[in-house]
């Protein structure tokens, strides 16, 4: 049996104050998948996103990214990983390609090698003209894009991104999606968290929908989808929000 | 991916050292030229003003027996200013999540910002020692002694301001140290005079101060004067770097400030 990208078992995570954001959580990633990791907001998505890539600490469980622990041997696990993060979390008087090429720095990434890759990451992302404002300068979209090209510097095996299209227009969505395609086709695993369930839809072969920090319901996207009403009444079905939704209508 | 070798990160490392160098450059007059002007300051005021009617401290005149103290409280402002803010704003503008997510151990996170540390604090305390020097306002005894403790002193302070910057949850909590301890203490800690000018009931208070060892030391590597055998300020300054280290990778192990 193919070792996992991703391995989870039993992750709990429960922060000082109490709040426990992750309960129990099992998630297995095959290599090549691209999984959609869905759930109303405080479900647990981004926490056990940063549990997995050292953000977070885990209170119990284990994580294995390629069958390497992600807590025990953290250096080697990252190496496998970029991660598109929700926030900017960036340093907003650094130029774009300052930012790209300080994260292929901290991977290890010599000069010539990071050139290369930034050089196509910008033009990937038609970041070109932007390259040398500084972070805080660019409109949403554009941060949006350098965040993303952050991510993908190393060019990891496994991809995590945290609603990576929050807030951006139609274009940007349709460079992503194109290149997200092409990098799973590639081999590439990718994890994405979204609102967006047409996006969810479009893109993911499997499907896990998280709420109060427990999978509650798992499987292909045509399993889930398949069902009358879609994605849209399966996800809310899933998330006991069905009722309000239905009474809201 | 290259840079690994002997298990060490060193572009990860070299990494951090430019990212926080381009952040040093962006505030120029903060990092060097305030405190040029301030050790400026004080060699006019005790070499010419004030140092004319003072008469002479440890056979020196006043002004040569100042000035190291003077040099001292700059690599301690600049290397606790410089550490704390780099870990703060990391932390508050969350960026420090960049290094977090990397392939980069604890103590390379540590020796990365470290080593800004010590360029900041060196160019700064060359800078001073070149003013001291064109004036005739000080002397260097031993290049490698005057080396040691500008690098010992501001890896302790740079290690100290990291602390602070990971315990601190405000702009204020930055502050505290540099408020109550670090210029009280400096100040009391033999920049002006001698142990022996205390009231003898006070030199308990400057023999435990770790101020005194720190401005004695690179008063004697500047000027020859010191006021206790070399050893002991050597070995204590040592001590206190390794311990400090210590404390920051058990803190940085443990996610302290950094992981939620």
């Amino acid at each position: 049996m193919p070792t996992p990208a991703l391995c989870i078992r039993n992750l709990r995570k429960v922060y000082r104050r109490g709040n426990v954001a992750v309960d129990n959580l099992s998630l297995t990633i095959n290599e090549g998948d691209f999984f959609g990791f869905l759930g109303p907001n405080g479900a647990g998505k981004s926490t056990t996103i940063h549990c997995v890539t050292g953000i977070a600490e885990p209170t119990s469980g284990t994580i294995e990214i390629f069958g390497v622990d992600a807590v025990k041997n953290y250096r080697e696990a990252r190496r496998l990983v970029g991660l598109c993060t929700q926030e900017f979390n960036v340093d907003p008087f650094a130029t774009p390609r300052q930012i790209v090429d300080w994260m292929g720095g901290y991977f290890g990434m010599a000069r010539a090698e990071r050139k290369t890759r930034i050089d196509f990451l910008m033009d990937r992302f038609e970041l070109g003209p932007h390259e040398k404002k500084a972070f805080r300068e660019l409109s949403g979209g554009l941060k949006r894009r350098v965040v993303l090209a952050r991510a993908l510097v190393n060019d990891p095996r496994l991809l995590i991104l945290d609603e990576p299209t929050a807030g951006v227009d139609v274009e940007l969505r349709r460079i992503l999606w194109r290149y997200l395609q092409e990098i799973n086709g590639d081999g590439r695993t990718i994890l994405l968290t979204s609102h967006y369930l047409e996006e969810v839809e479009r893109l993911c072969r499997d499907v896990a929908i998280v709420n109060n920090g427990r999978i509650v319901r798992q499987g292909t996207k045509d399993e889930i989808a398949g069902a009358p009403g879609g994605l849209e009444n399966a996800y809310l079905a899933a998330t006991g929000a069905a009722a309000d939704h239905i009474a809201g209508q | 991916m290259s840079g690994t070798k002997s298990g060490i990160n060193w572009i990860g490392l070299y990494t951090i050292v430019r990212r926080e160098v381009s952040r040093m450059m962006r505030v120029p007059i903060q990092a060097f030229i305030a405190p040029w002007i301030s050790a400026l300051l004080f060699i006019f005021i005790f070499g010419f003003v004030v140092g004319g009617r003072i008469s002479s401290i440890g056979g020196v005149p006043y002004i040569r027996f100042v000035l190291p103290g003077i040099l001292m409280m700059n690599i301690v402002n600049a290397s606790f200013l410089q550490s704390s803010t780099a870990i703060y704003f990391s932390r508050f503008l969350r960026f420090i999540e960049e290094t977090l997510v990397s392939p980069m151990s604890y103590s390379e996170m540590i020796a990365g910002n470290l080593a800004v540390v010590v360029v900041r604090s060196t160019v700064t305390a060359i800078g001073i020692l070149l003013m001291g020097l064109a004036f005739g306002a000080t002397t260097v005894q031993s290049i490698p002694a005057f080396l040691f403790w500008v690098v010992a002193v501001s890896m302790i302070f740079g290690l100290m301001g990291i602390v602070i910057g990971l315990w601190s949850k405000s702009f204020e909590q930055l502050n505290v140290l540099t408020v109550f301890f670090i210029t009280p203490l400096s100040m009391v800690g033999g920049v002006f005079n001698t142990v022996e000018m205390l009231p003898p009931w006070l030199r308990w208070l400057a023999w435990a101060n770790p101020f005194f060892y720190f401005i004695n030391g690179i008063r004697h590597s500047m000027i020859g004067f010191s006021e206790t055998p070399a050893a002991v300020g050597y070995g204590f300054t040592t001590i206190l770097a390794v311990v400090m280290f210590l404390w920051v990778l058990r803190l940085y192990s443990r996610g302290y400030g950094l992981r939620e």
